[in-house]
């Protein structure tokens, strides 16, 4: 594989409940997989969206590629170099992360100005004496005021709060900006041009970027290629325009018919996704959507789909995903 | 029967901050119908929550509330009322975090049932066959056994499901839902959207639904009111409202919602802030941000004023819009 960001395999498990509890009751310790053998990949200068919905493990995959997760297995390549637990600063620098809600991830009592001091201190991003230009000109990048630098995240709203915090994490020159719902927390017109800004940012400063988000409208309007995730592994990967247009697995179906369209008039309650995800610490057997899923036959509850799909199309993990359309056609 | 259900005229709101009086809801009118589902749109600030919550006298500690509200609890017009004399008579509210908005303490099926006993006089075993009733009637499989459990043992969808099942227990002719679907999963938000029409279309009750969310007020609503700054900008039916607006804000509004169909162009946001209700200043409060805006816009007297039939805007200079 020669991707520039290449995933394989990756798996993150988390305890659950007490560990003394479990020893008492003799019974081993729950262990929740929430993400569960999930590959992909993402090249250079791409611009790929992760959706699904809560707790499907999509920003545990972006923590575990941060690495702020350890992964339990998996490999994660950045440009052929694996990235492992312990990172150098060099490694740490090239992905960066924009979390979601800039107010609780700023920090209050330092100005902004010293918020990207530090960092760039810190990482010698530039001689000291180029900090303060430095700042001037990351501010210049997100399109804030030079002035606002002097400013503390209160004072801030929370489109130029995010703003700070685009400007962070590119402080470090990253290579890849991961955005786990970057946006979800802001007001449409707030949240427009943010993305207008992650777009330019890509143009100009040729950066990858990771979009997490469960707004489907919001990833299609970024991304060139989009990963459907369904409790803790991927259902389908294919180019945005493919995927929505022709969703080969009847999650992403049932979650683009689900989501409310701008622009398009349809009735409410109509999607054929009944019921919510059920328990990941108790999964189904075979394949984890069959549960709510209306293709559901016996192979499903015996043998777990593997993403599959002909070449130059999306990739979905069902079994019916190519089957199905042979015969409706 | 007087078809006219709910009368707002001037509403405004008060509240204390910093010990000073401001004023986020500013002069609010607007009608709603029998079973019709109305729209409030608006962004974070814009007074949206505490219009529809000064319906029922919800506001925070300090407010006061002016203007002329009046609700027809019986078949008879419109008629001034009390907030305490029609919460549960007549009107529910349905929030945005049912984990914090249903009581920790008490199982499912005596949640739903309060109000019946209350408000009906309902002994414990009609109470509990009402719950179960409601329970089933917004669509939350084996109401028998989820009627004893706790809210926390149920997921998010559920706990707004019970919600529902709460406000509609008494039986109301309106509904205000304050962002019900907003801390919902897109599949979850579709179900209860679904609910709320098909229940509207059952019952006949009227809604006020208030969402930040433009896609979801689209789907549902039959009329859309815009909020800006305190004041209502337009009002009309949803699908008018989204396609042609007549208030700049509306459309530099609806120019920023990212379309289900894909498009290559930016989208346009809207520069700048809205006004704090600090600095309300006199004339269109969009003016400032508006790219259409004239020297007049900033002093002339602002008021909602019909444009066509059923279609309303505060702008001045609609024609601005649409260069015909």
């Amino acid at each position: 594989m020669t991707a520039f960001l290449d995933v394989q395999n990756l798996t993150v498990e988390f305890p659950m409940g007490s560990a003394i509890a479990a020893r008492l009751r003799r019974e081993p310790q729950p262990i929740l997989k929430a993400v569960d053998s999930v590959s992909f990949s993402v090249e250079r200068g791409e611009s790929v969206g992760i959706v699904g919905e809560s707790g499907c493990g999509k920003s545990t995959i972006a923590k575990a590629i941060v690495g702020l997760v350890r992964p339990a297995s998996g490999t994660i390549e950045l440009d052929g170099t694996p990235l492992t637990g312990s990172r150098s600063r060099a490694t740490q620098r090239k992905i960066q992360m924009v979390f979601q809600d800039p107010g609780s991830s700023l920090n209050p009592s330092l100005t902004v100005e010293r918020t990207l001091a530090e960092l760039l201190t810190i990482h010698r991003i530039v001689p000291k004496e180029q900090v303060p230009e430095r700042c001037g000109e990351l501010m210049d990048l997100v399109e804030l005021p030079r002035s606002m630098l002097e400013a503390y995240p209160k004072r801030l709203s929370g489109g130029q709060r995010q703003r700070v915090g685009i400007a962070r994490a590119l402080a470090l020159e990253p290579e890849i900006l991961i955005a786990d719902e970057a946006v979800a927390a802001l007001d449409v017109s707030v949240q427009a041009p943010i993305l207008n800004l992650c777009n330019t940012l890509r143009r100009e400063l040729g950066l990858t970027l990771l979009f997490i988000s469960h707004d489907l409208a919001v990833v299609r309007h970024i991304s060139d290629r989009v990963v459907v995730v369904y409790l803790g592994t991927v259902v389908e990967d294919g180019a945005t325009e493919q995927v929505f247009n022709d969703p080969r697995h009847p999650y992403t179906r049932a979650l683009i018919a689900a989501a409310p369209k701008f622009g398009v008039k349809k009735q409410p309650g109509k999607s054929a996704l009944t019921g919510e995800p059920p328990n990941a610490l108790d999964l189904p057997s075979g394949c984890r959507f069959r549960t709510r899923c209306p293709l559901a036959a016996e192979i499903c509850s015996q043998v777990e789909p593997v993403l599959s799909g002909p070449p130059d199309a999306n990739r979905a993990a069902c079994h019916f995903a190519w089957e199905e359309s042979e015969s409706k056609t | 029967m007087s078809k006219r259900l709910l009368e707002i005229a001037d509403l405004e709101v008060t509240v204390q901050r910093r010990g000073r009086e401001i004023t986020p809801v500013d002069g609010v009118s607007l009608t709603l119908d029998r079973g019709e589902i109305l729209g409030i749109a608006g962004e974070s600030g814009s007074g949206k929550t505490l219009t529809l919550r000064s319906i029922l006298g919800m506001l925070p500690h300090g407010s006061r509330i002016r203007g002329d509200l009046r609700f027809a609890l019986a078949d008879d017009p419109p008629a001034p009322f009390s907030p305490d004399a029609v919460h549960g008579h007549g009107i529910s509210i349905i929030f945005q975090e049912p984990m914090t908005a249903l009581n920790p303490t008490m199982r499912i099926g005596d949640l739903i049932a309060e109000g019946p006993r209350i408000h009906k006089g309902l002994d414990k075993a009609e109470g509990r066959a009402r719950a179960i009733e409601l329970m089933k009637l917004v669509g939350i499989p084996n109401p028998e056994r989820r009627s004893k459990m706790w809210p926390h043992q149920l997921s998010g969808g559920l706990r707004q499901r019970v919600m529902i099942a709460t406000a509609l227990s008494t039986e109301p002719k309106l509904v205000l839902c304050d962002e019900p679907t907003t801390a919902l999963d897109v599949s979850v938000q579709d179900q209860i959207l679904g609910l709320l029409q098909d229940l509207r279309n059952r019952l006949d009750m009227a809604i006020i639904f208030v969402s930040h969310d433009i896609a979801v007020l689209g789907e549902l609503c039959d009329r859309l009111a815009i909020m800006y700054a305190g004041q209502i900008v337009e009002i009309g039916p949803t699908d008018d409202v989204i396609a042609d607006p007549k208030h700049p804000y509306t459309a530099a509004l609806m120019s920023s919602v990212p379309s289900f169909q894909k498009s290559e162009d930016d989208l346009v946001g809207i520069p700048g802030h809205p006004p704090d209700p600090e600095s309300f200043a006199p004339g269109c409060r969009f003016a400032p941000r508006c790219a259409f805006a004239q020297p007049d816009c900033r002093t002339a007297h602002y008021d909602l004023v019909e444009v066509s039939a059923m279609r309303a805007t505060s702008c001045i200079h609609p024609e601005a819009l649409s260069p015909s």
